[in-house]
């Protein structure tokens, strides 16, 4: 049976190669490449923090009862995703590729960091504590 | 599990690392002065080369001072962050350890350059209370660490490393002091056997730990295959333990085995990490791994030099009369030292300064949408981390050019004072980028 971590984790790495092709189209600028893959990268990203938003970090939520804990801190990262999305976003219309690139440097490691926390300690223990419920999670997910 | 103390997000405040960081190439510039100073000596110095005070002095300079410096502020830095372990008082505990670290290292190396007992004692008081509270730091956060992983597994070989490494060097002190034990009967040996555990035990088993996470972090490489991240860490550990049983046994031919061991796993890693970076998805230019690849691959040419210079100490010595010609230890050293662990050191202070500012003025930022967080590559340019790169790789290789022509040792020692001063430039670049932005974020707020 598949685990919360190995199908989570499985989305982080699809993310990170689509990451680094845009970033390589990018220094390249190779404007009209960036402008719609950077577009794809932002749905799938979004799409990943939904489901941890709506179905994922409730549950966790409810079963440790806990809505300020680690969880709260995943969505504050997510937030400051966001505002580097929109950012970076604003360098692909401008085609500023100086300051795309540093936008994607920031937010490799933001975003790296982030997946660490989650693949080391946020799924696992939601594998540990969710039971049942895991399969319908991942059965969500993979719906999307 | 007890999930009601597991919190993510406990990024102590900024001086907590930051001291440390910035304190660092300041001791890299004292080190290239003393060495602009000594110069050829310190290389000439072929009879007993741990008895020359200036070759101690520049050594303690560096590990200390560079090396033990940016490892506590990385480690006080990375373990709530990654194992979601709260370091306890994070502003005073860094204080206190900052303190006494520089305090204790400028004593140490003092007494080299002065040789008055009193100051080796202040030295060695200040540093064994910094190593005992670090210890005691790391050690408790590592017990509560939630999720285990091979870097944190990793951690705690390296912090039984760093207890060993610390009582050799009280016992070589105590040494200078006149105060000797009885199982160093040979100093040689013992300080062979600190050298040895505070870098190839203490320092690369943490760089290795660390490797596992930020190689495929950085990169975007595979991650390190299972055997690798489970077997390199212990092994290497139980082959310096074993190697330094047999230093005392003195059994040349076991004392061979094991010590190739340690090169095996050694040049092993360094030549995986170099293979996952050629897998790597993220193909820009990086500085970041300009520097681990040329520490990398020192390491590889490092390795077989300290492993002629363990067997040449041990057997040489041993046999009395041979006639002792020390050039590898000093080699194995300066190629350890300067050229595999100050390059990733240096490479991941360009990574984790400009992300650890960003992030700060992030949080600081709330809702002043108006106020622009400048981006990593505008705390620190791109183009000024590189020409450091260079200048250092350039220090490095006339380094290397003096140990055959011993005069090119003052180029070489400029070459480094630039690079080291650069380095400073760089690092205060990004706190003046740091306190602009966040002054201006203060002033907004209070509008």
């Amino acid at each position: 049976m598949k685990t919360i971590t190995q199908v989570f984790s499985a989305d982080h790495l699809q993310c990170n190669q689509l990451f680094a092709e845009i970033e390589e189209k990018a220094y390249k600028n190779d404007w009209q490449a960036v402008s719609s893959e950077f577009a794809h990268f932002r749905d799938m990203m979004e799409r990943h923090f939904n489901i941890e938003e709506q179905t994922l970090f409730p549950a966790i939520e409810e079963r440790t009862g806990q809505t300020s804990g680690p969880t709260a801190v995943m969505k504050m990262e997510h937030q400051q995703m966001r505002q580097v999305f929109d950012n970076m976003h604003k360098a692909v219309e401008q085609q500023d590729n100086e300051e795309y690139l540093g936008l994607s440097e920031t937010l490799l490691i933001l975003m790296q960091q982030h997946n660490a926390k989650e693949e080391q300690i946020l799924y696992p223990m939601g594998d540990q504590i969710l039971g049942t419920d895991v399969a319908d999670i991942i059965a969500k997910q993979q719906a999307g | 599990m007890n999930t009601a103390s597991l919190s993510l997000e406990q990024t102590p405040p900024f001086s907590v690392p930051f001291r440390f960081f910035f304190t660092a190439p300041l001791f890299g510039i004292l080190a290239s002065l003393l060495l602009l100073y000594d110069g050829p000596a310190i290389l000439s110095h072929h009879s007993y080369p741990s008895m020359y005070p200036n070759t101690i002095a520049l050594t303690h300079l560096l590990t200390l001072g560079f090396i033990t410096m940016t490892m506590f502020g990385a480690i006080l830095q990375l373990l709530p962050v990654l194992a979601g372990s709260l370091i306890p008082f994070p502003v005073l505990t860094s204080t206190i350890l900052h303190i006494l670290l520089t305090l204790g290292t400028l004593s140490l190396v003092g007494y080299f350059i002065s040789h008055q007992i009193p100051i080796l004692a202040v030295g060695i008081t200040l540093l064994s209370l910094a190593f005992l509270f670090f210890i005691g730091i790391m050690a408790y956060c590592l017990i509560r660490v939630k999720g285990q992983s091979p870097t944190i597994h990793a951690m705690y070989f390296a912090l039984a490393a760093l207890v060993i490494t610390v009582i050799l060097g009280i016992t070589a002190s105590l040494f200078f002091m006149g105060i000797r034990f009885l199982p160093f009967y040979n100093f040689y040996n013992l300080v062979g056997l600190h050298f040895t555990w505070g870098l190839v035990g203490w320092v690369s088993l943490l760089i290795i730990g660390v490797a596992y996470q930020v190689i495929p972090m950085f990169h975007i490489t595979p991650q390190y295959p299972p055997f690798a991240t489970r077997y390199f860490v212990p092994t290497l550990f139980i082959a310096l333990l074993i190697w330094t049983l047999l230093v005392y046994i003195y059994q040349p031919l076991l004392l061979l085995i094991s010590a190739m061991f340690i090169v095996i796993g050694l040049s092993f890693f360094a030549i995986l990490t170099l293979y996952l970076h050629r897998k790597r998805l993220r193909k820009l230019p990086d500085i970041t791994l300009k520097f681990w690849q040329m520490g990398l691959i020192v390491l590889l040419i490092s390795v077989p030099i300290w492993l002629v210079s363990s067997v040449e100490t041990w057997l040489i010595i041993d046999l009395a009369n041979f006639a002792y010609k020390p050039t590898y230890s000093i080699s194995s050293g300066l190629f350890f030292i300067m050229g595999f662990i100050l390059p990733i050191i240096q490479g991941m202070l360009y990574k984790i300064v400009p992300f650890l500012v960003w992030l700060h003025l992030q949080n600081q930022q709330l809702s002043q949408a108006n106020i622009k967080i400048p981006n990593m590559k505008q705390v620190i340019p791109d183009k000024l981390a590189k020409k450091q790169f260079w200048l250092y790789v350039a220090a490095f290789i006339l380094l290397i050019i003096s140990l055959w022509l011993p005069q090119f040792i003052y180029l070489a020692s400029l070459g480094f004072l630039g690079s080291f001063c650069f380095l400073t430039f760089n690092l205060f670049k990004a706190l003046q980028v740091y306190k602009i932005t966040s002054q201006k974020l203060r002033e907004s707020c209070t509008k």
